[in-house]
């Protein structure tokens, strides 16, 4: 029996070396730009097109989408400073989206299901949030290490404290995303080799379930998606706020 | 794990997907949103837009409601008035009717009691006048010869003969 964790292996498609560095494009890297291909095509074509007052069936979609992550910024970061971060919550979210969902398709992959990726982008993420608030506070953004209202004295206990907590942050944010994705296709292939091996009878049963799984593996890539993108929203209010 | 086994990949992994994110952002942020925000901001204010209109239409209507209730009772109040006059000027009128046809038919009935009376009077006064020719013209005969029964019978008849004759002359005349 294949081992269950088979269709986590990344095959070169095409190999590309520059320096000493290995771009080569693979199958995570292909199954990725189909994703986004999809999802960059339904959202840029129809605006392009035009959009009409009364909207149609798929425009009402991507305007519940736009209308969804906007609320969401709003809500985390404010509107007045949330305005100018709407392009790149919604772009992350839809390009979690799209990864998570190719991968449900056979013989495709979740290039979030790899934790490099989810890594830099929750380190990417967590920098940027540095930025902001340094750029936004100067100095005083250390006062983020500081909570509101606590004695003195705690002071140096909870600084170190708040930092580990800081720190814990973007590696949350990756494990979390990479762990569910991972998680889901394992499960999903065990079943299916527990399907493929076991005598028709007896493989219904795990294949049943495949179904069932295959149902919550998709609303597990809206949920994580969503919760990628609120985490990343709730960091960047953090530091703009500061408490 | 394979994810944590071939270390080889990780840099091509690393490397399209920052990139492809990158794309997308840009692609997205330059042809997708702006015009989808811009359409659900549009949407908004429209709505708005067209609510507070209605909002306004509403009060206007109220507004107009109430006034054409004010003018509507005004127009019944004055219409009451007239109604009321015009009754009072009737009644009037008819009670002035009824006074003049009285008065009329006290005076014709005055005048024809006048003539009546003057009728009778003057009928009176003929048959005075001529029963006293009557008696004078009788009188006379008795005087001038003592006369029988059957004369004196024949002579007061041919002296109401004469009356007669000379009443009816008269009423010919």
């Amino acid at each position: 029996m294949e081992s269950p964790l088979h269709h986590f292996e990344v095959h070169t498609l095409i190999p590309i070396h520059i320096g000493g560095l290995d771009l080569s494009i693979n199958n995570a890297v292909v199954a990725m730009w189909v994703g986004l291909a999809v999802i960059g095509g339904m959202f840029i074509l129809p605006a392009r097109k035009g959009l009409s007052l009364v909207p149609g069936k798929l425009q009402s979609v991507l305007e519940i989408a736009m209308e969804f992550i906007r609320n969401l910024v709003y809500e985390f970061i404010g509107e007045e400073e949330g305005r100018k971060y709407v392009p790149f919550i919604a772009s992350l979210f839809l390009f979690i989206l799209a990864c998570n969902l190719i991968g449900l398709l056979p013989g495709s992959y979740t290039i979030t299901s790899q934790l490099v990726v989810t890594g830099v982008f929750a380190t990417g993420i967590f920098i940027m949030t540095m930025i902001i608030g340094f750029s936004k506070h100067g100095l005083h953004f250390f006062g983020i290490l500081v909570p509101p209202g606590i004695p003195k004295i705690l002071i140096p206990v909870l600084i170190p404290i708040e930092i580990i907590s800081m720190i814990a942050r973007p590696i949350s944010l990756a494990v979390r995303l990479f762990a569910n994705m991972t998680a889901g296709h394992t499960v999903l292939a065990v079943l299916f080799g527990l399907a493929m091996t076991g005598p028709l009878w007896l493989g219904w049963l795990p294949f049943g379930f495949t179904v069932v799984i295959n149902g919550l593996e998709i609303a597990i890539a809206f949920i994580q998606a969503y919760i990628f993108t609120t985490l990343t929203c709730v960091y960047i209010g953090d530091v703009i706020k500061l408490h | 794990m394979p994810q944590f086994e071939q270390v080889s990949v990780f840099g091509s992994l690393i490397f399209w997907s920052v990139i492809s994110f990158a794309i997308l952002f840009f692609m997205l942020k330059k042809y997708a949103f702006p015009p989808i925000l811009a359409a659900l901001d549009d949407r908004e204010k429209k709505i708005r837009g067209d609510i507070e209109a209605s909002e306004k239409l509403k009060q206007d209507v109220g507004k107009i409601k109430i006034d054409l209730e004010e003018k509507l009772a005004a127009a019944h109040g004055k219409a009451e008035t007239i109604v009321q006059l015009a009754q009072d000027e009737a009644k009037k009128l008819q009670e002035k009717m009824v006074q003049e046809t009285e008065a009329k038919v006290k005076q014709v009935q005055r005048e024809a009691e006048q003539e009546i009376q003057s009728s009778r009077n003057k009928l009176l006064q003929e048959i005075r006048s001529y029963a006293a020719a009557l008696t004078i013209a009788s009188t006379e005969k008795f005087l001038k010869k003592a006369l029988d029964d059957s004369d004196k019978k024949r002579l007061v008849d041919e002296s109401i003969e004469q009356v007669i004759q000379e009443l009816e002359k008269n009423h010919q005349n």
